[in-house]
């Protein structure tokens, strides 16, 4: 897809930055990224082994279990045990993925992580799956404060990729760099957002549309959902940049600040609390740049919420397009009422955040 | 891999930095007297370093002494077999073991809780000659469950020794760890226990129970040795004992607090003691080499606190 396929799909009101791939709304979705690209890693590299914690399929460790099973192992519902036994692994040498839902990564573990892993420094990567929001469990299953309590551990890279083909670069990018990571995955049926000439960077953010008065900054699940909200934004006379920040730390700062010199205002867009996340790295690099660019936070606003649809919950949490659409307009100054994302048609079978 | 990082273990352990080392490790003895000799000497190093703030943690070093004495002396093989200080407490006797055992240079006991020193009082991802450590309670087995993991897999001749206390038997990681050891055989895990009682709060059985211990470890599925923890032969039995079965084992180790220094009197209320000049020069008279013991202090107390 070239930026003019691009610029026609996307209503010519918005402006793809040329080389980043990113595909035409709408998008389609696939299944298993991270694991599969888990198997190709752990082919290659023997001192690669995975661990999980009763989740097997659901952390897509069934490919690994099934292909690799010299380098995979079950701990059972011990979390605790779990992130020790990928400490005394990676202490002899080995590159280590944990594997469990983001919860029971970061909240149950929390000691076991910082102490074991994130202070001595250690290969060990942990991979939180369904994020914030995604999850229809309620608050013991919804990961709303995973990056927070990752970001502020020294030594910690924190990762929350938008799609398929990033989710798939991540594997690479995080076995290549030495030390602990946290990745963030949504799961079950991922978007595919960007074609194979895309390239994921850590710690790099990237733009993806540019030229906006104002310009939102999202990770993870929220870089759709603010892509199609430019796009509607376009459609009523607002332009609006996006870049996604798939790295929460280290934050990349200049891009921040690039953001914030070319923009009227900001809005970061995230599916976790607005405490600790990428609302708050970015409030935290204005103010010690001195930056006067307005900013809004999206994200969920310190609460607990219920166990219920993930659209409920994104719509109840203002997590949805339509709250990007309204932040940004109000941010850019308009009068009026926002345009809305009602009209944007879906089919069965593709991806459209809610 | 760079091996720049310390916390990946290029040996067995973590090596101690030329500035500290010690000549090189002993060969290993199975002589008693030797490791009754070792086992006063730590509780010497012991009340120095304890000595030099006037507090600390002298209870650890004087209930361990034996088990240190026969693991340095005798059956950890120096280079080949991991060591896991799970209670970062006890790294006073771990210092005063490593020196006995030729690993550490006696002169680096003076520098035990200098500010930016390497002996520091709770063990660290610095702490020298470890494979891993804990400073938060009931973590270390778990890390060497991992550790052995790692060498069963890749079919490497090392026992791993996990050196835990009573105490973090209340936390439920260790169970945790306990279980999938047991469920993956890995029979070359140890674990060594110094049952000694205390607990911050006091005596363990008075704050929450963790009685009956050996049942509970058996019943885990592992190979279990309960054994007089100042008694070096029985300990030495109990080790050896342990590497042949095909179960991960433990040792238990009954031991008392303060043992070895009988003017201290017998208290449970250890966890951290203070030690002011009269009760130094008690505390030298009991732990003195055999031949300049003559001189006994009086039988009063320590005071405690933590």
């Amino acid at each position: 897809v070239t930026p003019s396929d691009q610029e026609r799909h996307l209503g010519g009101k918005i402006h793809p930055v040329a080389g980043t791939g990113l595909l035409a709304f709408p998008w389609t979705t696939t299944t298993k990224p991270y694991g599969s690209a888990l198997v190709e890693l752990a082919r290659a590299r023997p001192d690669v082994i995975a661990l999980g914690a009763d989740l097997t399929r659901q952390t897509e460790t069934d490919l690994i279990r099934d292909e690799l099973p010299g380098q995979f192992v079950t701990v059972g519902m011990a979390e605790q045990n779990l992130m020790g036994i990928a400490s005394g692994l990676a202490r002899t040498g080995r590159c280590v993925f944990v594997h469990t839902f983001g919860v029971f990564a970061t909240r149950r573990p929390f000691e076991q992580v910082a102490m074991q892993v994130a202070y001595p420094g250690l290969d060990v990567k942990i991979v939180g799956f369904m994020p914030g929001l995604s999850s229809p469990g309620g608050p013991s299953h919804q990961a709303v404060d995973d990056v927070a309590l990752m970001r502020v551990l020294p030594n910690m890279t924190v990762v929350d990729v938008a799609d398929a083909i990033e989710t798939s670069q991540a594997v690479a990018l995080l076995a290549a760099r030495e030390g602990p990571c946290y990745l963030r995955l949504k799961r079950g049926e991922v978007p595919v957002l960007f074609d194979r000439s895309h390239r994921l960077a850590i710690p790099t953010a990237q733009w993806l549309l540019d030229g906006g008065e104002v310009a939102v900054l999202a990770s993870g699940m929220l870089v759709a959902t603010a892509v199609l909200a430019a796009q509607v934004l376009g459609d009523a006379g607002l332009r609006v940049s996006v870049v996604n920040v798939p790295t929460l730390k280290p934050i990349d700062a200049a891009a921040v600040l690039e953001a914030a010199a070319r923009s009227a205002a900001l809005v970061t867009a995230e599916n976790h609390s607005v405490i600790g996340g990428l609302g708050s790295a970015v409030a935290e690099v204005l103010a010690e740049a001195g930056s006067g660019t307005p900013l809004r936070r999206i994200g969920i606003r310190d609460a607990y919420a219920e166990a219920s649809s993930a659209s409920w919950l994104f719509r109840r949490y203002g997590l949805d397009v339509d709250t990007v659409i309204a932040t940004a307009w109000s941010a850019a100054g308009r009068t009026g009422a926002p345009p809305t994302s009602a009209d944007v048609p879906v089919d069965t079978g593709q991806y459209a955040p809610v | 891999l760079t091996g720049d990082r310390p916390a990946v273990l290029r040996g067995a352990v973590r090596p101690a930095p030329p500035e500290i080392a010690g000549p090189g490790p002993l060969p290993p003895t199975r002589n008693l007297e030797a490791l009754a000799a070792t086992g006063l000497a730590i509780r010497r190093h012991a009340v120095e370093m304890v000595a030099i703030a006037g507090m600390g943690y002298l209870g650890q070093a004087t209930s361990s002494a034996e088990l240190f004495s026969v693991l340095y002396r005798t059956v950890l093989r120096h280079g080949i077999d991991r060591f896991v200080l799970s209670p970062g407490h006890y790294a006073i006797a771990h210092y005063a073991a490593a020196v006995e055992a030729g690993l550490l240079d006696e002169r680096a006991l003076a520098t035990y809780g200098a500010d930016g020193g390497w002996l520091e009082s709770i063990a660290t991802e610095k702490t020298p000659l470890v494979s891993a450590t804990c400073g938060a309670l009931g973590q270390g087995l778990s890390v060497g469950t991992g550790l052995a993991l790692a060498d069963a897999r890749a079919g490497e001749d090392r026992r791993t020794f996990v050196f835990a206390s009573d105490g973090e038997m209340q936390e439920g990681q260790t169970w945790e760890a306990a279980m999938f050891a047991a469920h993956h055989r890995l029979r070359r895990l140890t674990a060594i226990v110094d049952c000694n009682g205390s607990q911050v709060d006091g005596p363990i059985a008075t704050v929450t129970t963790i009685e009956p211990l050996v049942d509970k470890w058996r019943s885990f599925g592992w190979d279990v040795h309960e054994v007089d923890g100042h008694d070096a032969l029985a300990i030495l039995g109990a080790l050896e004992a342990g590497d042949a079965s095909d179960r991960p084992s433990a040792l238990l180790a009954r031991t008392t607090m303060l043992h070895g220094l009988p003017s201290m009197g017998a208290t449970t209320d250890a966890h951290f003691v203070t030690l002011g000049p009269a009760d130094v020069r008690r505390a030298r008279a009991d732990t003195a080499k055999p031949a300049l013991a003559a001189a006994a202090a009086s039988p009063r107390g320590p005071g405690a606190r933590r």
